[in-house]
């Protein structure tokens, strides 16, 4: 199994303020995958996507990604495992301010000794015309295009998205969403990506659906659709 | 990615252009400084070590009462020491300066000529190099001493007069008034033998010890050269020695008389024992006659009978009768004045009776008990001898009324017999009248001969008695030499008049001319070094919280690119890199400029220049300054932000994701009871605790390089005001050779000099004993025994004294320590004097009841200037402590403006930036409602308080550094203890100085608040 979480735990803090955020969660997601991880506000996806990235310590269970158990990772480590696994993408972007959106990307493109053609990346996300440009000259969905090619640029096993399309409008969630389609064809990338939106599971092959930090739903999905045909985003 | 971060912060950096400017040029300017005091120091160091090396700056130096011997001098040099005469004399020129000629050396402490050539004809001359610059005196001008011009060819400048003054004791350069000429030997001999001289020539030799002996042996060898006082020139001293040999020689001549009078005594007792042997002898010889006496006169007696029976035969030997009559009055004449013989002698003996009795008399009333024990003694035999002596006076009485009778007798006799040719009945009545006369006579001669008797056994008896007198003298006599030759060794003793022909031996360590630039600068060096790096770590830090302020902005960007695998190591250089670069940059251009300007170093060399008599200078800048300039502060930037950013950065990759840390801090802090806005002022404060500490930071070093300048001005005034108005005397002279008498209207004192050390630096303490009335000290009654002292407060503050302490102070060669006890301190700072009563201090010190060797006065006293060491006028301790002020000013107004620059640049940026990151917040709550004054409150007022206390901590604790540093390193070197205390005026006054400047902060950063727009929230989120 490319990933696998087993039996995972996770709870914050202590006494009155404790709260069991995953309560055994055990998934299975193949290679190339694009995985969309579903729930309410609060069910616990970002500590899930958090826990697979290496970004949060889990109390009991597994977690491993492509063959690496990233539980008994630590320091040093871990950030060479999300070095050579992984690529991030957040709701809010998180881009350097002052590097231009090529220079953003040059950024993660050192991490790796194989990145991707980067004139191709840009040229593939439609930032060509943008790439001189820093980040507050851009849009929202232009921000968030850059930030994928920057996630993308190492070429990652793995692609974690956390809430993608949460601050975009629904045209340009649109546009992400296909870019992310395109993307998981063109690079064989396998995908996770966190959600509250109920449309973008008909877009992708696996639906993992968290309620209160339990799996509630697990399934593959056999009637896929191209994302350019979702509605309601 | 590196470079890519790396662009990053250079854009950063563009950002924020204004702030970095600001402090950049701080650091330009700190490093500017720093590097040219560095440089000059480390200029004027190397250039004294080589120019001493190079001009043969002697190893020390001593002075002589008279010109050393060839054959002592050889005893130096043969053992390869090398010695050159620095012989000077003063002169006065332009009628107020004094210029000290030396010949042109030849070997040691040869000239540096800054400009020009040395003298070659006997009117050239070369002039030191300050008293050519403050006088203005140039080459090929004339000066003229006495009748005799020079012309200077050179201006130049000695290793032994690095600090020119003009005894060893002054402590300000005034090269206004003293400087030095140098001509050749011809011409000074010449200059000197005109007899136009302040004083008499000094006979100063420099030597090099050439590694071939030590100071302690030189010295040792000079200290047994003696002199002859007739080779000594000065007059002054001459009399001064006459007086003091006088003195021993009335002394030794009081105890040659006394032994004189002893021995004369011892004689005369002798001899009138020997008088009255030969008195006595006589006696015995008319004690002998007298019974031949009385045989004639029975026979006389008789041949009267004879006589009477005989007158009937009358007529027949009338004839025989008249000139046996005749003889019998010359007989009897004889008799009488035998008689008046002997009564005269035995006057006589009685007025050397009395004598003796007188003699005995005054020496039993002796002070000395051997002379009254003698004496003692003698009173009985000479009472014996007195009374005898009456005896033998009325048996000499009877005597001679008796010859007296006699002789008148014979004469009637005569008489009678002439007439008795005429009348024969006369005759008959006659002879019965001899028969009578006869009769007496023989009594008479009995009565005499018993008299005799008793004044032979009187004269027996003076004979012993004077025995005995002539015995005791003697032993007395013998008593009194051994006396005197105690007293001489005692007084040979008391009067050790060293005739040591060394006066003065002084190291090139101990000399305070030399090397002075180089010492003065040291603490320049050092200071630099210190001040250098703690501004550069104030300035980095500054630089740091501004990096802090985008780290915490950008933390989930951080955070998302950790997320990808981006090191912390990375990104830590890419934001430490900003301020390596300013500061790296800034210290290149700051070193360049302090290189390349003649604002830098050479300015700095200025300070120098402009009060020592330095050689040439040429500029040195060791790679130790280039690398300290260059390397310094970007390492210190480095290591300071390395230490924040680091702190910063080591979050999890998912706390700075969500950026969590920041808000914690300020919700946990909730007082009961306090109103809104002062609860939010706080929180706001702990919130930007890093700015506001470092804004104290900031303050702290601000106030530590103004309380610099602030305590060298108040130092330097306090001097000055202290010098005048403690000082109440008009002059104060002080002896060389002090005269009998004090001159008219001056207060005599006694002064003996000590050298006391403290933190390394070695002071003139002097113990001062006043007279009760003097009138300029104010020391109170003086203590009445001999380990009470008043301490001048000059005293106690340099070597930390208070009342009831004991402390010591050893003569020159350590060898006598006098131990003293501060009994009371007085305000006085103008000299290193402690206090005691003039007549303690003469006999501590063994001297005279009437010594002195200074006189103070409110009016100038006409004293011969051979005769005195120095003469110090009030107004001179006024000119020359008011050179401190002068020299200190420019350095004190540079401090004063920097530190507030550097405050009010640190400040500005702090609250600035605090306003920044508050910028959505403050936004936020005027979308709330707020008025701009509550949101001021809010936001910046507190930082009136991190000022407020900031200030109110760091002026004392600055204060308290600066006290503790200032008199140690940077005033050390100064002989007098005056404090910088701030009267509290001044305290308040600096506080209010540092509110002004905040209140001008706030003002323009209130500005800042109210153009903040409420709009900006919703700017700010997407
Ligand atoms: N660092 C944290 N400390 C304490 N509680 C947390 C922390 N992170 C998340 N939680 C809690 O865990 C639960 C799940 O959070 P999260 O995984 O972010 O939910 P989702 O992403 O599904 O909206 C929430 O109830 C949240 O309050
Ligand atoms: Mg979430």
């Amino acid at each position: 199994m490319f990933i696998e979480t087993r039996d995972l735990k996770k709870s914050y803090g202590e006494g009155g303020s404790f709260v069991q955020v995953l309560k055994g969660i055990s998934i299975k997601i193949n290679k190339g995958e694009m995985c969309v991880i579903q729930g309410t506000s609060g069910s616990g996806k970002s500590t899930l996507l958090n826990c697979i990235g290496g970004l949060d310590d889990i109390d009991s269970g597994n977690v491993s990604v492509a063959g690496t158990f990233v539980e008994g990772l630590k320091g040093e480590k871990l950030s060479d495992y999300r070095r050579a696994n992984l690529g991030f993408i957040f709701q809010f972007y998180n881009l350097v301010p002052n590097l231009t959106v090529r220079e953003n990307i040059q950024v993660c493109e050192y991490l790796t000794k194989e990145p991707l053609n980067m004139d191709e990346l840009i040229d593939v996300l439609g930032l060509t015309e943008h790439q001189h440009k820093f980040p507050s000259q851009l849009s929202g969905g232009q921000q968030q295009r850059c930030a994928i090619a920057r996630a993308l640029v190492k070429n990652p096993k793995v692609l974690l998205c956390d809430e993608p399309t949460g601050a975009l409008d629904s045209k340009t969630s649109r546009d992400i969403l296909v870019l992310l389609e395109k993307i998981n064809k063109q690079y064989g990338t396998t995908m996770l990506i966190v959600t509250h939106n109920n449309s973008i599971k008909n877009m992708v092959d696996h639906v993992i659906y968290l309620k209160d930090g339990e799996i509630y739903k697990d399934y593959i999905n056999e009637t896929k659709v191209p994302a350019s045909e979702l509605e309601d985003l | 990615m590196g470079w890519i971060l790396f662009k990053r912060a250079l854009r950063d950096l563009k950002t924020g252009f204004a702030r970095y400017i600001a402090l950049s040029l701080l650091i330009i300017f700190s490093l500017f400084i720093v590097i040219s005091l560095m440089a000059a120091a480390d200029t004027v160091i190397d250039t004294t070590e080589i120019s001493d090396r190079e001009l043969c700056c002697e190893d020390g130096e001593f002075s002589v009462f008279v010109p050393l011997r060839d054959e002592e001098l050889k005893k130096i040099t043969d053992h390869g020491v090398t010695v050159e005469k620095m012989f000077y004399a003063d002169y006065e020129i332009n009628e107020n300066q004094v210029l000290r000629a030396f010949k042109v050396r030849e070997s040691i402490n040869k000239i540096s000529l800054i400009e020009g050539t040395l003298p070659i004809s006997d009117s050239e001359a070369v002039i030191e190099r300050r008293y050519s610059e403050v006088n203005n005196v140039l080459i090929g001008d004339k000066i003229t001493i006495g009748e005799k011009e020079f012309t200077v060819t050179g201006i130049g400048a000695t290793p032994d007069y690095n600090t020119v003054i003009k005894k060893i004791s002054d402590t300000v350069v005034d090269s206004r008034y003293f400087g030095l000429i140098f001509i050749t030997p011809e011409a000074y001999d010449e200059l000197y033998a005109s007899g136009c001289s302040l004083a008499s020539e000094e006979y100063y030799y420099a030597y090099l010890l050439n590694d071939v002996m030590s100071e302690d042996e030189l010295k040792e060898i000079l200290e047994d050269n003696t002199f002859d006082v007739d080779d000594v020139d000065d007059e002054y001293f001459k009399e001064y020695w006459n007086r003091m040999t006088e003195r021993k020689d009335e002394l030794l001549d009081g105890i040659d008389e006394l032994k004189d009078g002893a021995d004369e005594l011892a004689d005369g007792a002798e001899e009138l024992r020997d008088g009255i042997d030969e008195f006595h002898e006589g006696m015995t010889d008319l004690h002998d006659a007298v019974p031949d006496l009385t045989d004639g006169i029975e026979a006389l007696d008789e041949g009267a009978a004879e006589l009477e029976s005989g007158v009937k035969a009358y007529t027949s030997a009338v004839d025989q009768i008249e000139s046996g009559a005749s003889e019998l009055s010359d007989g009897a004449a004889q008799l009488a004045s035998g008689a008046s013989e002997l009564n005269s002698g035995a006057a006589q003996y009685g007025e050397g009776v009395n004598e003796l009795s007188g003699t005995v008399g005054v020496m039993a009333q002796s002070e000395d008990p051997y002379i009254a024990g003698v004496a003692a003694g003698f009173v009985d035999p000479v009472t014996a001898l007195a009374t005898g002596y009456g005896q033998i006076q009325s048996g000499i009485a009877g005597v001679d009324s008796g010859a007296a009778a006699l002789s008148a007798g014979a004469y009637q006799l005569y008489s009678g017999i002439k007439t008795l040719n005429s009348n024969s009945a006369a005759l008959r009545y006659g002879a019965a009248a001899l028969h009578a006369g006869t009769t007496e006579l023989k009594e008479g001669a009995a009565e005499f001969a018993e008299g005799i008797d008793e004044l032979y056994d009187g004269s027996k008896e003076i004979k012993d008695g004077s025995s005995d007198l002539a015995k005791g003298a003697r032993e007395l006599s013998d008593g009194v030499n051994e006396f005197s030759d105690e007293a001489n060794d005692l007084i040979d003793e008391v009067f050790n008049i060293d005739l040591s022909n060394l006066r003065i031996f002084m190291t090139k360590a101990d000399n305070p001319r030399i090397d002075s630039a180089a010492d003065d600068v040291q603490i320049n060096y050092s200071a630099s070094i210190i001040f250098g790096i703690l501004l550069v770590v104030l300035f980095a830090y500054v630089i740091s919280v501004f990096i802090v302020h985008t780290i915490d902005q950008e933390s989930a960007v951080i955070g998302a690119l950790y997320s990808m695998g981006v090191k912390r190591r990375t990104l830590t250089l890419s934001y430490v890199a900003v301020p390596v670069i300013v500061t790296f940059i800034s210290g290149i251009i700051g070193t360049l400029i302090a290189v390349y300007t003649p604002a830098g170093i050479p300015a700095q060399l200025q300070d120098t220049l402009g009060y020592f008599s330095m050689p040439k200078l040429d500029i040195i800048v060791k790679p130790f300054i280039l690398i300290y300039g260059l390397a310094i502060p970007p390492v210190t930037a480095f290591i300071v932000n390395v230490l924040v950013v680091r702190n910063r950065l080591v979050r999890t990759p998912l706390s700075l994701l969500h950026n969590e840390q920041k808000a914690v801090r300020g919700k946990e802090l909730k007082i009961k009871g306090m109103k809104f806005i002062p609860m939010f002022r706080l929180r706001q404060i702990m919130r930007e605790i890093r700015a506001g500490l470092t804004v104290i930071f900031g303050l702290f070093m601000s106030l530590l390089i103004a309380l610099m300048a602030i305590n060298t001005s108040v130092y330097c005034s306090n001097v000055k005001n202290s010098y005048i108005d403690l000082t109440k005397y008009e002059y104060m002279y002080t002896y060389k050779y002090p005269t009998e008498e004090v001159p008219e209207g001056g207060y005599e004192a006694v002064a003996e000099g000590f050298k006391k050390e403290i933190y390394g630096y070695t002071f003139d303490v002097t113990v001062l004993g006043i007279t009760k009335d003097n009138p300029f000290f104010d020391t109170g009654d003086l203590p009445d025994n001999d380990s009470d002292v008043v301490l001048s407060s000059s005293v106690a503050n340099k070597y930390n004294l208070t009342v009831g302490d004991i402390f010591t102070l050893s003569n020159d060669k350590g060898e006598r320590l006098y131990a003293f006890r501060v009994a009371r301190i007085t305000d006085y700072t103008a000299s290193m004097f402690v206090f005691m009563d003039i007549d303690r201090c003469r006999d501590m010190f063994n001297e005279d009841d009437d010594y002195f060797n200074v006189v103070f006065s409110d009016h100038p006293l006409d004293i011969d200037g051979g005769r005195l060491y120095s003469t110090v006028s009030k107004e001179e301790i006024a000119r020359s402590s008011g050179v401190y002020v002068e020299m200190m000013a420019p350095m004190v107004t540079t401090m004063s403006v920097a530190s507030a620059v550097v405050f009010l640049v640190v400040m500005y940026l702090m609250v600035k930036m605090m306003i920044d990151r508050s910028a959505f917040n403050i936004s936020l709550v005027k979308v709330f409602g707020f008025r701009n004054r509550e949101v001021r409150k809010m936001y910046l007022d507190g930082n009136f308080y991190i000022v407020a206390i900031g200030a109110l901590i760091s002026i004392p604790l600055c204060k308290l550094i600066m006290d503790y540093i200032y008199p140690r390193y940077l005033v050390s070197n100064v002989g007098v203890g005056v404090t910088a205390d701030y009267p509290p005026v001044l305290f308040a006054a600096i506080f209010a100085v540092i509110i002004v400047l905040y209140l001008a902060i706030n003002f323009v950063l209130t500005g800042r608040i109210r153009n903040i727009k409420p709009a900006e929230v919703l700017k700010n989120r997407e």
